[in-house]
This record gives structure tokens, C-alpha cells and sequence, in this order.
């Protein structure tokens, strides 16, 4: 860390700065707009006019060909073709120039560039969840407003559509990557003993994918929003406003992101474990974040495509989903939800499997049934590809189909009843160190079964003719993501904390948005079981008196859950700028994470570890 | 459970741990049981066909069949707080044990597990069988549905044409469902029946409503601006006043 950095300029004497060094995001935000707005201009000049009568098609390409323009000008511009460029030309990055690439020795700026180091990616994952969590929050807390009366009408219902479909998106994104990405970059690495990712620069181009895919989104509100709900059904999303291609493009990069961060965290794991750790000495966590990445990695190319045809449909008049063409919209359901199913469990399984790896750390006690543990993951990722037509129960495409999904829905039960026997096992006879996480176990444990018991009923065919579209089915996804995802990675958040910024979380604080966030959320989800139940559709702007008092507690609910997470954010801030500072191993836990000093040196490890036990060997031994 | 066994000759079900679990359980099954129920029944419409008291006691039956799973995973929750905690910035001392499996205890579980499943299934196949059944019912009246943003319309077989839809009592019904332009869900709610209204296809759904009254139609499937208004009434009238609307309705067609 002393010797200063040996400049790639100097060294070759010349006197300008070099590209590589000059790209950030300063220079990726300017490219993106100057190459968007050109070719904007090109297309509106040069694509001859619509010869068919069909709204939006010329439109449709010039947004679509303006957006992919921003896409590729941004990626440029923040130096993600450097490497390509290089290899290809057969200048590869010297040694100096890829520890400049990892952020050698360049304080906050390294931030703000294409950095590679992991550490760096995963506080940039970190920033960049919040933020989609505090907009995703602030379009709920306006869901919410609108629904405060049953006649609505606070906003205008295009806005409103738009707005429930732009909240259920960036929380599905937000809460993909609120695990794997934090903790998944930053610690992990460190977790299995390696200095970095297997390949740091693919790691940097899945974070800044995602920023290059924030645009379009932001730019679809302004030509129309996304008035189709996260879904994007077609044919609705055929005849939706401009606005939709933002949501394609989005999906499109974003999926580029997942592949990319899943083919990554999967190599990491299988190849850059320390010597000596095993499969059957591999913490938990690691199981938990590696199932997750490599069931996107089916998943989301499945998704890109169902979007690149939507995509089609609309700018160059193809008839994938459309009938009258010869497609069909059940094509563009099965392929969504073939992505859809998986991805719930890509947001739930690092999110237990974090709370099981700091269950042994707060009971004082060995993890029990690692062995079940694992099975229960793997069994969860291999039944979740099998059981997308349960979303499709009543939409008519296959009721031949409805009893074999129905049977695989169901056995789903039996690992995730594993995971809760690992967890009940774990705090079983423990001694039981209250902190925020452990409260959190319990938390999870709490809501994780509502939401499982209501799912049961959801994948009974019957009983979903009632309750399909309902609020209901909100109310239960809500309990799975939020109440056990979500609960999982707040408990993330406060347990690696002191890793990540060399600060401990406040306690005081951690606490009282504990109770907050979890009590409003009861009271919220709690509500909307019951207006569902009632039969109150899902996506509706206003809604029968009957369904009153329902919703008043959902809104109530929801202010709660609000301030929860606004007193979170303060202990995010105050902890981080002038918490107590922390100690290399506060938890007094066994994984590797907490054998490296704070702050973590650039390779994390002088020496690499050598590994001789599993990471849960608390407790005394029998006499 | 089974991994309380101790090397000494102990019983395990003697360890103060199991005997609390063991009667947090007996308190909170039934407690679990009747919350889960009442919770649900009572906010449920009041059916007003057979399919919908299934519904109903499907909801019953699966939430007191999960209830004993719950309060154990409760009860153990339960016993854990209140046995050892210990506050502040220090760890406790570890555990009295080193105990990481018990092959006894998983076996029962997934065991328990997979029973509950297979029941749960078997019990769903039922209900299906019979709602699959009505499709074919002999002596059914057919109704057209047609979606559209955003409207129902229902043409039934005499040429009668209408904005609201009216039903006999005690007489099946098939809907033959579809749409004229994007997707929509035609779900009436107190019949407990939903199905999808999907451009270029028909889609069908039967039912037999048991009730006379007024019941509500919705939309359940996000159709764009006004989804939200898209509902009307269902009116379950006796066989004779639906005789006579239906010859009402059928004129005033062959009218205009």
C-alpha cells in the first residue's frame, strides 16, 4: 500500500492522460446522451414513414433505436469496451493498469468509475439497492395515497398504472440483487478465501448494466409510462404508450446484468474456493447466493427474449403475441413466467440461506442439518423451474395442465419445510444473543409461513379461481419477498455492516426500525389478505366501499413501514459517517470474512487461507 | 426433537425444552386453527354456489391441516425465546452442546412434510375433478361473455343480448369467455369461479348459482385505463322472471 502508483503515462512518456483513465461517469452519461440524441435526430429524418395503419410504429423504432444508442454510449463511455478493445487489438492491460482498474490508491473517485474490485462493486450494489428501494418506496407510498379513498382519483388512472408497474419492476430488481449484490460482492469473495471474482471486470460491467438500464426507465414515464403492470402482459403491452419500450430496454440490460453477475458468482465459487474448503465445509450463504445466481442464469435469457419479441411486435409489426397474426398471448405468459417463478426464488433463497449462516453466530451453536440445508436449496431451485403454469391456472391455456402443476407447486413445500427445520433446529437449545439479525430469524420464520401456508392455497386450482388477480395473491407475494427477503437482507445489512464500512450499525437504531417495519408490514399485508379475500381485484385505482376499512389499515400499515425504513436509513448514514468503529470480529462468528483487518487491504489476503473445518464449530463438546 | 437424545440415559421428551414446546403446541394448534379460519370465512363473501362453499372449505380444511405445523414451528420459536437470552455487546457463553444433526428428526419432517403435501393434493384433485365436471353438465344454459375495455357484454342463445347478466337459480351454466381486444379476466366473485377473456380464443367456465340476489362481476386481469371500473352485476333470479327477462331481452333485440 506505500509505493505509489506507477503511472501508465509516464511509463510510456507520453504526456497525455491516457483513455483509460479519463472514463467515469461523468464521461459514460455524456456519451450515452450525445449518441442517443444523434441518432434520435438520424431516425426522425431518415425512417420513411408508416405505409400500414398501426399507432406508434415508427415511434416505437425511433425509441427503441434512441435507447439502444444511450445503451451502447454509456457502456462506452464508462470504459466497459477498454478491455475488449485492448485484448482484441493484443495490447492487454498491463499488471499497473489493472490495479488502476481496481481502484489502487484513488479514495472516493474509484466510486464513480469502472472499478473492478470487488469490494468496490459491492458498496456500489449496496447504494444503488437503496435507491431502488427509497423510489420503490415512495411509488408505494403513493399507491397507497390514491387508495386512501375508494373513489381514487388522486391521480390520473394512466399515472396510476404507471405507477403500480413501475413499483413492482424496481422492486423485483431491487430485491434480486439486495443479497447477492452487497453482500454477494463484497463478502462472499472474501467468504471462500479468494482475492477477488473470477473475472473482476465482468463483475463491474454487471453493476454498471444496471445503471445503463435505470435510464430507460426513467425516460418512460416521460412518453407514457408503464401503465401494464410489472407483468407487461401482451397484447396490452402492444397497445401501451411509447413508454413500453423503456420498460423492454430495461429488461433487456438488466437481464444482460443477472447473466453476466450469475455466470461470475457461479465460476468464483466452483473454482476460487481457499484450499482445504470442501463442499461440505462451504458456509451455508455461499449454497444460498450460488443457487440464486445459477437459477437466473436459465431464467433471465428467457426474459430477454420474451422482451426483444415484445420489442418486435411493436416496432416492426411481428405477431408473436398477437392473435390476429397467428401468435398468441399465452406464449408471451408461459415465457414470462418461466422467468417469473424462478426469479422469486433467486430473491428468497440468498436471503434465508444469510440468515442461516448467521444463525449459528447468534444461537452460540453448530447450523443444524447443514446437509438438509443444502438439500433444501437445491430442491427449491430444481422444483421452482417446473411450476411457472400455476400463474396460468385460470387463463385457459392448458386445464390439463392445471394437476401436474398443482403437484409440483406443492411439493415445493417439502424443501422449503426444510429450510424452516434448519432454521427452528438452529435456534433449538441455542443461547440466544439478541441482536437485530436474531430477531430477524424469528421475523422470518414468522412471515415466511404465512406467506408459505397462503401459497399453499394459491397453487390449489379451485381455490385460486377465487382468489387469482385478487389482492390476496399481493398480500402473500409481498409476505415471501418483503417478509422473508426482505427481513433477510436488512438482517444482511446490519450483520456485515461492520465488514463492509469498518463501523458497527447502531443498535438503538436497528431495533426500532426492526419493530417498525415489521409490525407495519403485519399490519399492512395483513389488511390486503383481507380486501382480497373480500374480492377486491389487484391494480385498481378505486375500488367498492366495501372494501374500506381493509385498505385503511393497509395505508396505516404502510406509513409505518415507512418511517421503519426512514429510521433505518438514518442508522445507515450515522453509522456509516461516525458509528463506533469496529472490531476485525464483532460477532465472534468463524467464516473467513472476519479474519481480515479493517479496513480490507485491495487482494483482501497477503496470504491465502488454508481451511480445516466447517465455520459452525460452536458449542462445547459432549463429555 | 430427536436431537435432544443425550449420551446419557436421559430421555429425551424429559428435557424441559421439549415439555414447554410441547404445550406451547397444544395452546397454539387450535389458537393457529381457529385465527387461520375465522380469519378467512369471515372476510370471505357469502357463497352463492356450490363452487364457492368448496372454496370455502378448502380454505377450512388446508388451514387446519397446516395449523399443527405451524404452532410447532411457533412453539419451538416460542421456546427458544423464552429460554436462554442473553443482551449486550459481548457473545454468551456457546451452547451446552455440539449437536448438528439428527437424522431422526429430518426423517420425521420431511416425512410429515411430504404427507402433508400428498393430502393437500389429493384433496385439491377433488374439488377439481368436480368443478372439471360441470363443463359437461347436460340441461345448461350457455352464455356467451365477451371482454372489452371496458365492458362485459353476455349473449345468450336466443339472440338476446345484454350489458348485465342474468341467471336462473339452481340451473348450470357454461360461460363460453372471450375477448375483443386485450386480456381480461371475467371472475364472479360470490360464485367463486375466474377465467381468463383472451383475444382469438374461448375460454370456459360453468357454475351453478344457488342463490337468488345481486352479485358482482369483476375484471381481475390488468386491462389498462379503466380497469377498475370494469364491473357490473350479476342478477340470480328465479326460473320463471328469467324466463320472461330472457323473452324481454330477445325482443327488444329482434326490434332494433
Amino acid at each position: 500500500m506505500t509505493t505509489t502508483m506507477n503511472h501508465p503515462a509516464a511509463a510510456t512518456g507520453k504526456s497525455r492522460t491516457p483513455i483509460i483513465e479519463r472514463l467515469n461517469i461523468v464521461t459514460a452519461f455524456a456519451l450515452g446522451a450525445i449518441s442517443a440524441f444523434v441518432v434520435w435526430r438520424l431516425a426522425l429524418q431518415f425512417l420513411p414513414p408508416d405505409s400500414e395503419v398501426r399507432l406508434f410504429t415508427r415511434e416505437d423504432k425511433i425509441t427503441l433505436l434512441s435507447m439502444i444508442a444511450w445503451f451502447v454510449g454509456f457502456m462506452t463511455g464508462i470504459g466497459a469496451l477498454v478491455g475488449p478493445f485492448r485484448w482484441v487489438t493484443g495490447k492487454d492491460l498491463s499488471h499497473d493498469e489493472n490495479m488502476f482498474l481496481a481502484g489502487k490508491d484513488m479514495g472516493i473517485k474509484r466510486y464513480f468509475r469502472y472499478t473492478t474490485d470487488h469490494k468496490v462493486v459491492g458498496i456500489q450494489y449496496l447504494v444503488i439497492t437503496m435507491v431502488i428501494f427509497g423510489i420503490g418506496g415512495i411509488l408505494a407510498m403513493l399507491i397507497r395515497a390514491n387508495l386512501g379513498t375508494p373513489e381514487g382519483g388522486l391521480i390520473h388512472p394512466q399515472a396510476y398504472n404507471s405507477i403500480v408497474g413501475t413499483h413492482g419492476i424496481i422492486m423485483i430488481v431491487g430485491t434480486i440483487i439486495m443479497v447477492t449484490g452487497p453482500i454477494g460482492n463484497f463478502i462472499m469473495p472474501i467468504m471462500i478465501g479468494a482475492r477477488d471474482m473470477a473475472f473482476p471486470r465482468l463483475n463491474a460491467l454487471s453493476f454498471w448494466l444496471i445503471v445503463a438500464a435505470a435510464i430507460p426507465l426513467i425516460w418512460a414515464q416521460f412518453i407514457g409510462g408503464i401503465s401494464t403492470g410489472w407483468s407487461a402482459y401482451n397484447p396490452l403491452a402492444g397497445q401501451a404508450p411509447l413508454g413500453m419500450n423503456g420498460y423492454i430496454m430495461f429488461i433487456c440490460i438488466f437481464a444482460l446484468s443477472t447473466m453476466v453477475a450469475g455466470a461470475n458468482i457461479t465460476t468464483t465459487v466452483v473454482r476460487m474456493r481457499a484450499k482445504g474448503m470442501t463442499w461440505n465445509r462451504t458456509p451455508i450463504f455461499i449454497y444460498g447466493v450460488v443457487a440464486s445466481v445459477a437459477l437466473a442464469l436459465p431464467a433471465f435469457p428467457v426474459f430477454f427474449l420474451s422482451q426483444v419479441m415484445s420489442g418486435m411486435d411493436r416496432a416492426l409489426d411481428t405477431s408473436f403475441y398477437n392473435t390476429a397474426g397467428g401468435g398468441s398471448g399465452w406464449l408471451y405468459e408461459n415465457l414470462f413466467w418461466i422467468m417469473g417463478h424462478p426469479e422469486v426464488y433467486v430473491i428468497l433463497i440468498p436471503a434465508v440461506a444469510a440468515l442461516m449462516e448467521m444463525a449459528p453466530v447468534f444461537t452460540r451453536r453448530p447450523l443444524f442439518s447443514f446437509n438438509v440445508a443444502v438439500m433444501g436449496i437445491a430442491g427449491i431451485s430444481g422444483l421452482s423451474i417446473l411450476v411457472w403454469a400455476h400463474h396460468m391456472y385460470i387463463s385457459g391455456w392448458a386445464p390439463l395442465l392445471n394437476a401436474p402443476f398443482m403437484l409440483t407447486t406443492e411439493l415445493i413445500s417439502i424443501p422449503t419445510g426444510m429450510l424452516f427445520l434448519v432454521l427452528v433446529g438452529t435456534l433449538w437449545r441455542g443461547r440466544l444473543w439478541m441482536t437485530m439479525p436474531t430477531l430477524s430469524i424469528f421475523a422470518l420464520l414468522w412471515n415466511f409461513m404465512i406467506g408459505g401456508i397462503t401459497g399453499i392455497y394459491l397453487s390449489d386450482v379451485p381455490a385460486d379461481a377465487f382468489l387469482h388477480g385478487s389482492m390476496y395473491v399481493t398480500a402473500h407475494f409481498h409476505y415471501t419477498l418483503m417478509g422473508a427477503g426482505l427481513t433477510g437482507a436488512l438482517a444482511s445489512l446490519v450483520y456485515w455492516f461492520p465488514k463492509m464500512t469498518g463501523r458497527m450499525f447502531d443498535k438503538k437504531l436497528s431495533w426500532i426500525s426492526f419493530w417498525m417495519v415489521q409490525v407495519g408490514f403485519n399490519v399492512t399485508f395483513g389488511g390486503m389478505f383481507i380486501v382480497g379475500l373480500q374480492g377486491q381485484p389487484r391494480r385498481v385505482e378505486a375500488y367498492a366501499a366495501l372494501f374500506n376499512k381493509g385498505n385503511l389499515i393497509t395505508s396505516i400499515g404502510a406509513a409505518v413501514i415507512m418511517s421503519g425504513m426512514l429510521v433505518l436509513l438514518y442508522g445507515v448514514i450515522s453509522s456509516w459517517r461516525h458509528g463506533v468503529v469496529a472490531p476485525m470480529n464483532p460477532w465472534h462468528a468463524k467464516t473467513l470474512e472476519w479474519t481480515v483487518a479493517n479496513p480490507i487491504p485491495l487482494e483482501n489476503f497477503a496470504v491465502l487461507p488454508v481451511v480445516t473445518s466447517d465455520p459452525y464449530g460452536y458449542g462445547k463438546e459432549k463429555k | 426433537m430427536t436431537d435432544l437424545m443425550p449420551p446419557t440415559k436421559n430421555k429425551w421428551w424429559k428435557h424441559p425444552d421439549v415439555k414447554k414446546t410441547f404445550i406451547y403446541w397444544l395452546i397454539l394448534t387450535p389458537a393457529v386453527a381457529i385465527f387461520g379460519t375465522q380469519f378467512h370465512v369471515l372476510a370471505m363473501p357469502d357463497p352463492a354456489s356450490e363452487v364457492m362453499s368448496g372454496v370455502i372449505t378448502l380454505m377450512r380444511v388446508f388451514t387446519w391441516a397446516a395449523s399443527p405445523v405451524a404452532a410447532l414451528v411457533f412453539a419451538m420459536c416460542a421456546t427458544a425465546l423464552t429460554s436462554q437470552r442473553h443482551y449486550g455487546d459481548n457473545p454468551p457463553a456457546e451452547a451446552d452442546h455440539q449437536i448438528s444433526n439428527s437424522p431422526r428428526a429430518n426423517a420425521l419432517w420431511i416425512v410429515i412434510s411430504a404427507v402433508m403435501c400428498l393430502f393437500a393434493l389429493v384433496v385439491g384433485l377433488i374439488v377439481l375433478q368436480k368443478d372439471g365436471d360441470a363443463l359437461h353438465e347436460a340441461g345448461a344454459i350457455n352464455v356467451n361473455v365477451t371482454g372489452q375495455q371496458w365492458a362485459w357484454n353476455y349473449d345468450y342463445t336466443n339472440g338476446a343480448r345484454s350489458e348485465v347478466l342474468y341467471l336462473p337459480v339452481d340451473v348450470p351454466v357454461i360461460f363460453h369467455i372471450t375477448s375483443k381486444d386485450v386480456k381480461h379476466s371475467f371472475w364472479v366473485v360470490e360464485m367463486g369461479i375466474k377465467m381468463d377473456a383472451n383475444p382469438g380464443y374461448t375460454t370456459e367456465a360453468a357454475v351453478t348459482p344457488n342463490k337468488i340476489g345481486v352479485f358482482n362481476v369483476r375484471c381481475a386481469e390488468l386491462c389498462g385505463l379503466l380497469h377498475a371500473y370494469m364491473q357490473n352485476k350479476v342478477h340470480v333470479v328465479s326460473k320463471a322472471d328469467y324466463e320472461k327477462w330472457l323473452a324481454d331481452r330477445s325482443a327488444l333485440e329482434a326490434r332494433s
